[in-house]
């Protein structure tokens, strides 16, 4: 479960985030969508306990499964050694490496270094770690984000499966408005550091159209 | 639940030694770093043998501390600046590490890969050994002072690396911190506070143990300056932590 309760939080005493509520219930994919500088990496940092938030509280079940929005694990290391690190580092079973890369798909990546990867290669293995110890949430900022069409389309599966059949709860930020549409169950839309909206995404076109209207009348105001 | 703590926080340590020594030493830094100190190290000793006209090993001491104090921060500039510039501090910070297990885990690894880049210099006393008969007690009280120096600078690199996201600033104040440390007493006899003063020089503390001396007061003085970099530096981490 992933609980947002009344998260606010200034910066030099400009809010940035105000009063943010939603809840993530196990089994569900909620996107978390709003235009660049709406408060989404702040809220997030706020739930994974990264920032304090001058008021409010989240509420993760832990551990969490975490993808930043720019992964970059350490450029010496293998696909390999870096999940065996992450693996030490949350305690999962060791078997676990194998499956989380097979997941993600990277397992024929196993042995190259981090630095040899693409941006969409990188990502997956993001990806993986984040899929290490089977965690009951996942926050998940831009995971499609360099991976090309087919990519995409297999971390969608991805995605849907860790709440449909692994009963997890998950929560991707993400700017395409499409992939919210074909992955989750409710979208959040936060504009200005407010939430503005929370309902079902709907198909691609239609989410689109209210986004912008959403967007529109929250800068209007 | 306090030991499953405790060796949750052990097996982190240790995973954070392995990861940091693969990261180190598949880049070229303890390389180029073995490289300027040996050379520059190797030339002034020399330099030192030659004009003393003696086989003595004492001037090898403060040469590889002087050189240590500049190098070692470059090793360590990396640890914690870098993490903090790509976010990879974020996603430790999340699972979460113990700040401790992270701290204590790459100062372990930037340690001894100082004293594995260090330990060709110890072939100078092989060779003085062959060619001559010097004393062995200042021989292994030097290189032991000088593995307590490179403890406590990594120490202070770690420390000046948390506290930046810049590799460049972050090498640059553990330096100047260590050059501080270095020359602590240089015109201590003028002040009032001189003996104390005195009392932190690194390079003093060093002589001491290149005399052939392993007293526990400057054993104890590396010790403690080394777990004050490393609990300011877990202080700094936490302190980012949760902004």
């Amino acid at each position: 479960m992933i609980e947002a309760k009344g998260l606010s939080r200034s910066f030099g005493g400009r809010e940035v985030v105000h009063d943010v509520d939603f809840r993530v219930g196990p089994g569900e994919v909620v996107g978390f969508l709003g235009p660049n500088g709406a408060g989404k990496t702040t809220t997030i940092r706020m739930l994974l306990g990264l920032l304090r938030p001058d008021r409010g509280s989240a509420d993760v079940s832990r551990p969490v499964g975490y993808l930043p929005e720019q992964f970059a694990g350490y450029d010496g290391m293998s696909v390999r050694g870096y999940l065996r690190f992450m693996a030490r580092m949350k305690q999962p079973p060791s078997n676990e490496v194998d499956a989380a890369m097979a997941r993600a798909g990277v397992a024929d990546l196993a042995r190259r270094p981090l630095a040899r990867l693409s941006k969409g290669q990188r990502q997956r293995v993001g990806l993986a770690q984040a899929l290490l110890g089977s965690p009951p949430a996942f926050v998940l900022d831009e995971p499609m984000q360099g991976l090309d069409p087919k990519q995409v389309v297999d971390a969608r599966h991805v995605v849907q499966s860790l709440a449909h059949e692994g009963g997890a709860a998950v929560l991707l930020s993400t700017h395409v408005l499409a992939e919210a549409a074909a992955i989750c169950d409710r979208v959040v839309v936060i504009v200005k550091g407010r939430v503005v909206a929370e309902e079902r995404p709907g198909d691609a076109a239609d989410l689109e159209a209210r986004f912008l209207r959403l967007v529109g009348q929250a800068e209007l105001a | 639940m306090r030991g499953l703590r405790a060796t949750r926080a052990t097996r982190a340590t240790w995973a954070v030694v392995g990861k940091e020594l693969v990261v180190l030493w598949t880049s070229p830094l303890p390389y180029v770093v073995g490289a300027l100190l040996h050379i520059v190290l190797g030339t002034l000793y020399v330099n030192q043998l030659q004009a003393r006209g003696q086989a003595l090993a004492q001037p090898l001491f403060p040469l590889a501390g002087f050189l240590l104090i500049a190098l070692v921060p470059i090793l360590t500039m990396r640890t914690l600046a870098d993490e903090a510039r790509t976010g990879s501090l974020d996603l430790l910070h999340a699972v979460p590490v113990p700040t401790r297990a992270l701290v204590v885990g790459k100062w372990l690894a930037s340690w001894v890969t100082t004293l594995v880049v260090l330990a060709p210099a110890t072939l100078f006393a092989v060779l003085l050994a062959w060619w001559g008969n010097p004393d062995r007690g200042p021989i292994i009280a030097g290189f032991a002072g000088l593995a307590l120096l490179s403890a406590a600078v990594a120490g202070v690199g770690l420390l000046a690396s948390s506290l930046t996201s810049s590799q460049p600033v972050a090498a640059m104040v553990g330096f100047f911190v260590a050059l501080l440390l270095w020359f602590a007493h240089v015109g201590s006899e003028t002040t009032s506070a001189g003996p104390l003063l005195a009392g932190f020089s690194i390079s003093e503390r060093l002589r001491s143990f290149a005399g052939g001396a392993i007293d526990s007061s400057d054993v104890g003085f590396f010790v403690l300056l080394t777990a004050a970099a490393l609990v300011a530096a877990a202080t700094v981490v936490q302190g980012r932590r949760l902004r």
